[in-house]
């Protein structure tokens, strides 16, 4: 029984086989293209990491100081502070009673505020659980009655820019990635269109000799996962070493420190894997039609 | 006249009641065919080209579907067959098409094998029942040669021969002869005959009389899509 299932294996695989052996440059335009778009989408993936990590150890990051109105009672303060902790984005909400904020002050400035009144209105600390979101946070608290007019303070010129990087990281993993993984599928799609043609005589042959519709097209799914597969796989090792060259100019500048050790088999993995399910979609999509695979 | 060796048995094989093949409003591929064919029988259809020779064998293939009427193959009603069952059917008989269809890039026995590795045989399986099967079809000495080393009547018996891999009771061959010469045309209807007499059925599409009239077997004419005569049937 094994045997048997192990001499199916090798029959279909030799088919696959065969279909990239005819297709060579199809097969490198494919395979070279899947590895452009993962190679964009892995490493803007992973400058997006980076930089998201790099932005959480930002002293004071994620949070936002929240003036309320003058003379604001404890009630309406709790209140406020409740209806802030219900907003999305919202990781914690901590309540800086005026006079503690005095306090604060006068340690550190005594002689500046010295015979002066407690001018703090009561504040709350806002903990963020996602920088992209600090706007649409900060307009929210913004509508609340009792928060002071122009009473929320957020981010710092740093923070912004990190913000930014990190929206036009997005933007081009999914707008330039995302055109390129369109245009692999095509490449694939094509590649399979072309074993179709190229192999009509065989495909006709199975047919008409009773073969299965799954015997027919499993050759052709198996040949877009190993496409896909093979374009994750070189996406990886492009990635690995543009980490490597980056580390190296990174390292002629002690002030950023040491770059995070790249997880090389990890990330070839999974780009492996989502190039094969890639390469198997597309392939599958190419083999849908069934009047398209009937001979004459 | 005979029409086949073992076509002692009553019920029809194959029937076909009022068929109708319409590609569009205007174009027929048959009108209101009725026929029937009994198990172990040698038909003949004959015909100009665009009769409906080749479009009754590729009816029971089910390379094309009937529009009309009703057809039966076996005691399966062909209408009521689902796509993904036709390769089951197709197993159920050997197909023979008109250019060999074979793969230039493979020997003969390969080209055999694979056929049979298509259908699930194992290696082991092939490099058993190979011999046998290009014997059968005369062919065992040339197991070894590439399609292009062969005559048209060689790679017309290899054509068979994958024809047979499933053992099937009967046998459809579209215009088996017609790249062939007189000489080897004979060859190939003899080797049908030989597979008659083992008790196949076979159907063969043909505008080649000559060789039609010396097998001397159940000949149908059609023209423009009907049976215009039927001549030699089994009763």
């Amino acid at each position: 029984m094994r045997v048997a299932v192990f001499d199916r294996f090798e029959f279909l695989f030799s088919e696959a086989l065969v279909a990239l052996r005819r297709n060579t440059w199809m097969t490198f335009s494919a395979v070279t293209t899947v590895a452009v778009a993962l190679f964009l989408l892995g490493g803007l993936g992973y400058a997006y990491m980076g930089l998201s990590n790099f932005a959480s150890s930002l002293p004071g990051r994620f949070e936002m100081s929240v003036f309320l109105r003058d003379g604001a009672p404890k009630e309406q303060v709790a209140e406020a502070a409740r209806k802030v902790r219900l907003i999305p984005g919202v990781k914690s909400v901590q309540w800086i009673p005026r006079e503690q904020a005095w306090e604060q002050l006068r340690k550190q400035m005594p002689e500046v505020i010295e015979g002066m009144e407690n001018s703090y209105p009561e504040q709350l600390k806002v903990t963020l659980n996602d920088l992209d979101l600090a706007s649409e946070v900060a307009s929210r608290i913004q509508m609340l009655e009792s928060v002071e007019r122009g009473g929320v303070r957020y981010l710092n010129d740093e923070q912004q820019l990190l913000s930014q990087a990190l929206k036009l990281i997005r933007w081009l993993g999914f707008g330039v990635g995302g055109l390129m993984l369109l245009t692999s599928g095509v490449l694939i799609y094509n590649a399979i269109r072309l074993t179709i043609l190229a192999r009509r005589r065989e495909i006709r042959i199975m047919q008409l000799v009773g073969a299965t519709r799954l015997t027919v097209i499993t050759p052709m799914l198996i040949e877009g996962i190993i496409q896909g597969a093979l374009g994750g796989l070189l996406a990886g090792l492009l990635l690995w070493s543009s980490h490597i060259s980056f580390e190296r100019v990174i390292s002629n500048f002690s002030v950023f420190g040491r770059v995070a050790p790249f997880p090389v088999l990890y990330v070839c993995a999974v780009l492996v894997g989502t190039g094969a399910i890639y390469g198997l979609v597309c392939s599958s999509v190419a083999v849908r039609e069934p009047t398209r695979l009937k001979f004459r | 006249m005979d029409s086949g060796v073992g076509a002692e048995e009553k019920f029809p094989y194959i029937a076909f009641k009022r068929v109708e093949v319409r590609y569009s409003d205007l174009v027929y591929g048959l009108r209101g065919v009725d026929l029937e064919i009994a198990k172990g029988e040698f038909v003949f259809f004959v015909g100009q080209t665009g009769a409906g020779k080749s479009t009754v064998l590729k009816l029971i293939t089910r390379e094309v579907k009937h529009t009309g009427g009703h057809l039966i193959f076996n005691g399966k009603d062909l209408a009521a067959v689902r796509d993904r069952e036709v390769p089951a059917l197709r197993r159920e008989m050997g197909i023979v098409p008109q250019d060999f269809g074979l793969l230039q890039n493979k020997r003969v026995w390969e080209n055999v094998g694979y056929a049979m590795r298509a259908v699930g045989a194992t290696r082991r399986e092939v490099r058993k029942a190979i011999p046998e099967l290009l014997e059968k079809v005369n062919i065992g000495h040339r197991g070894d040669a590439y399609p292009h080393e062969l005559s048209g009547g060689e790679q017309q018996r290899v054509a068979i021969g994958r024809a047979l891999i499933n053992n099937p009771p009967i046998l459809l061959a579209d215009e088996p002869t017609g790249n062939l010469d007189p000489a080897h045309s004979m060859e190939i209807m003899e080797l049908l005959l030989q597979l008659n007499l083992r008790g196949a059925t076979v159907l063969v599409a043909s505008h080649d009389m000559n060789v039609v009239e010396q097998v001397g077997k159940r000949v149908i004419t059609l023209k423009e899509g009907q049976v215009i005569n039927d001549e030699g049937r089994c009763v």
